[in-house]
């Protein structure tokens, strides 16, 4: 029995598999650059073995974990099955499973992983600027270094909170037991895991230097290394797209009886309008790596001005993804800071309406912003104001955000637990992104900010700012709901504080440095920038020191103390939290009818539960 | 201190689910995974137009880089035609008549892979290569990946005719064997209870799918064999 767990279809199965996937991809691939096909041989397209490697060994993982044996089985007809390995222990977290809570606690600790090696990176980076001359690594190993931090947190964090949270939350809010294709959702895990390790193979093959972004010409000109940056980018645009359509489908359909929209959580509504950008933004980015992929194997020239290409095409397709995947990035956070005020002021969620047309209208809005990335890059003159005007008219809905907000924070009881410490930073960081945010999208000022560390300090401040704030929010808010076991509230606020001050101080001074001058992925600076950089840097690596608080938390609080949470520790009066901590593997034991209010907290002054609970049993679907 | 839900419950109890919902969820899919799929194109189309707008000159297309009209219109009409089947097949079997559907189906798949092979007709025997200009990469990669797009289509298409075939001696109420779809006989309540009610729903999915990826494979057609 032993035995056969050891060799059936599991994570070790699939490693083993995907190694060896790799490597008779690679083999296939060293057909393709024989004599017979002579302008491959001529150029020592390894790229080809490279990416065949890469195909093959994703698919022998996946192989490895099971996820062939439900297609072969319906070609022959066999009939379908919603589910697979949901009750068989905690192997089940270590293999496919299909239960919508054990993804999204694999989703958590693998992207958290990832998280963690993205910002080992990012404290590499900072301790070679902490002195104006190169003393550390060479100018190759910096990019590259910049590079795998970019793109592993762009590329991981897309998911970040749809991942684990939204994974597990949504089904449980509105009612279901199960996602829509639950399959699919253990798939767009895989995927995301297969795809990290794929991107740390670019150190083997020479690291990269095009930074998260990618630019053609340089990205068809690079070493090898950068084909981990295509491989990467693309099965992560696949995860995202499926995770996308599954979310999407899954709040259509699956909805109880009594949720209308009109009562969806806000955190629904956060997780909805990002699961439409995730579905409609990764298809084009695919489009174009493909695009790269083809340039840089068969030697098409899309981007390659010399046959007929234009390096320029690419920057317009990365962008028309690459913006909504900012909003990809920012929308979840806000699903997180509105579902999360209401319970901590103890008042219903101001303006329900306002923050959800201020999600959609985010996401709408979003597609048409692209170009502003691109006003430094030769853009026609006379697209320049509407880009600017489409850039700016996105802060009303983001205003609305705010907004509700502040009118759920106004006279309300709070309470500054840690989650609410995450959401408060939330707004502050969010804030100084978004006023900053101004000053790249004003021409003129793009003008003298554009490609500096300002826009980079920018783009900290409104992803890391809020994104990672927000999911460290939802982290210390759901994880007691999602393992029953209550983290260290002290060491929690601890984190907290260390992060949120460490963080300003970081990105803070970097909006100066960029104002002054000082371009980003330069290896070099100007040696009166030394002092600045220098304080920078040692925020960095408090800033990084207080993931060591968390990561200590977490395992302390789980595996050594694992005091009991209790079903409702904050008291919330939403669904999920009427539920016993951890949720039982079929969520409810009867699919619930919702009541019409999502947000039934009294008013100021009353801390009792309404009188109509806002969720009553109802008969069993048949 | 929930009603809602007990870790105690018996995990049987609970599971079963109404066939109505997996085919919503179909039918929700396709029309998502359409939308998905018309994106992945759109790079394309504006990658063709923008290349377009840079080559003049006759840079375009430049001598010798023709497409073979003859086989590009036979796959695009060979395209629709499946899809066509398709929605008669679709409808045939929300009829009731099964039969027929299986017959239409089979058509249509094999139309739909005949589409395929003369895509690799037209690689084989296209004048011109990957690195003959822009025309050409716009070329062989948009229809190659088209091409990737209909072989995962066809593979759907065959799967509901394997089950079709599969239970065609059973009535609408056949059953599948206890462990048959999930591979545990204990835990039946979530297997789809009768396989036969996934039918429709999951043929006008399909139909809706493969309707759109027709469309594409037309307007493919327009822009890269005729204008």
């Amino acid at each position: 029995m032993k035995l056969r767990r050891l060799i059936g279809f599991n994570l070790l199965t699939a490693v083993i598999l995907g190694v060896i996937g790799f490597y008779v991809g690679w083999w296939l691939g060293s057909l393709f650059t024989s004599e017979s096909v002579a302008y491959l041989k001529e150029s020592n397209q390894h790229d080809i073995s490279l990416f065949i490697g890469y195909f093959t060994g994703v698919l022998g993982f996946l192989v490895g974990l099971g996820f062939a044996n439900y297609p072969v089985q319906r070609m022959l007809g066999k009939p379908a099955s919603l589910r697979e390995k949901e009750t068989q222990g905690k192997t089940r977290y270590l293999g496919l499973c299909t239960d919508h809570k054990v993804v999204g606690l694999q989703y958590l600790i693998g992207i958290g992983a990832f998280i963690f090696i993205g910002g080992l990176n990012a404290m590499l980076i900072r301790y070679e600027l902490i002195t104006p001359n190169q003393h550390a690594w060479n100018g190759n190993n910096y990019l590259t270094l910049v590079g795998l931090h970019g793109t592993m947190m762009m590329g991981m964090m897309t998911s970040g909170i749809l991942g684990p949270f939204a994974n597990y939350l949504v089904p449980i809010m509105i009612g279901a037991r199960r996602m829509a294709f639950p399959r699919i959702e253990a798939l767009t895990f895989w995927l995301l895991m297969a795809a990290g390790a794929i991107l740390m193979t670019a150190i083997a093959f020479g690291g990269f230097p095009t930074g998260w972004t990618g630019y053609a010409p340089l990205i068809d000109q690079a070493n090898m290394g950068v084909d981990a940056y295509i491989a990467f980018f693309a099965i992560v645009g696949l995860s995202m797209c499926l995770l996308g359509l599954n979310m999407v489908a899954t709040v259509i359909t699956m909805r109880a009886p009594g949720m209308t929209w009109g009562r969806l959580p806000i955190f629904v509504w956060g997780q909805f309008s990002t699961a439409i950008l995730m579905l409609l933004a990764p298809p084009v980015l695919i489009s174009t790596l493909l695009m790269v992929m083809l340039d840089r194997t068969a030697q098409t020239g899309f981007f390659n001005d010399q046959i007929g290409g234009s390096s320029y095409l690419y920057e317009n397709l990365f962008w028309f993804f690459g913006h909504p995947e900012v909003y990809i990035l920012a929308l979840p956070g806000m699903g997180i800071l509105l579902e999360i005020l209401p319970v901590f002021t103890r008042k219903p969620l101001w303006g329900y309406k306002l923050a959800v047309s201020g999600l959609m209208g985010i996401a709408l809005l979003s597609w048409l912003v692209w170009q502003h990335h691109l006003f430094m890059s030769g853009i026609n003159a006379d697209l320049r104001p509407f880009y600017m005007l489409s850039t700016e008219l996105i802060s009303l809905p983001t205003g609305f955000i705010f907004i509700c907000a502040l009118g759920t924070l106004w006279a309300g009881r709070i309470r500054l637990t840690s989650p609410m410490l995450f959401c408060l930073a939330w707004l502050f960081n969010f804030l100084i992104g978004g006023l900053s945010g101004v000053f790249l999208s004003d021409v003129p000022s793009d003008v003298t900010t554009h490609g500096s560390f300002f826009s980079m300090a920018h783009f900290h401040y409104t992803i890391m700012g809020a994104l990672l704030f927000s999911f460290f929010g939802g982290i210390y808010f759901w994880l007691p709901k999602m393992t029953g076991i209550k983290l260290n509230e002290r060491l929690a606020k601890a984190h907290f504080w260390v992060m949120f001050i460490s963080f300003n101080c970081t990105f803070g001074p970097l909006l100066v440095i960029g104002f002054l001058g000082m371009p980003r992925r330069a290896v070099t600076y100007a040696g009166y920038l030394q002092g600045a950089n220098t304080w920078v840097s040692v925020s960095a690596f408090f800033l990084g020191g207080s993931m060591l608080i968390f990561i200590f938390n977490f395992v302390w609080s789980l595996v050594f103390v694992r005091e009991p949470a209790g079903d409702n520790p904050w008291n919330s009066k939403s669904i999920e939290w009427q539920l016993p901590s951890p949720v039982p593997v079929h969520n409810f034991d009867r699919i619930p009818t919702f009541g019409p209010d999502p947000y039934p907290y009294g008013n100021v002054g009353s801390d009792a539960v309404p009188s109509m609970p806002a969720v009553t049993p109802a008969r069993p679907t048949q | 201190m929930t009603e809602l839900a007990h870790h105690s419950t018996d995990y049987s109890v609970v599971e079963s689910e109404s066939p109505d919902v997996m085919g919503r969820n179909l039918r929700v899919g396709a029309h998502l995974w359409s939308s998905a799929t018309a994106f992945f194109f759109v790079a394309f189309l504006f990658t063709y137009f923008y290349l377009r707008s840079l080559n003049n000159h006759g840079l375009w297309r430049p001598k010798g880089v023709n497409a073979p009209v003859t086989l590009g219109t036979l796959i695009a009409v060979a395209v629709a035609l499946s899809a066509i089947m398709t929605f008669a097949a679709a409808r045939k079997l929300r009829a009731g008549d099964r039969s027929a559907f299986r017959s239409l189906g089979v058509v249509a798949l094999a139309l739909g892979l005949a589409a395929v092979v003369l895509q690799i007709v037209v690689f084989a025997t296209v004048g011109f290569g990957p690195t003959d200009g822009a025309y050409a990469s716009v070329f062989l990669a948009w229809s190659g990946f088209y091409m990737v797009f209909v072989v995962g289509t066809m593979y759907w298409l065959e799967v509901l005719l394997a089950t079709s075939f599969r239970y065609r001696g059973h009535g609408a109420a056949a059953r599948p064997a206890p462990g048959e779809a999930s591979g545990d006989a204990h835990r039946m309540g979530d297997d789809i209870a009768s396989p036969i009610s996934l039918q429709s729903p999951g043929a006008d999915a399909f139909a809706f799918t493969w309707g759109v990826l027709a469309g594409i494979g037309v307007i493919t057609w327009i822009i890269l064999y005729l204008i």
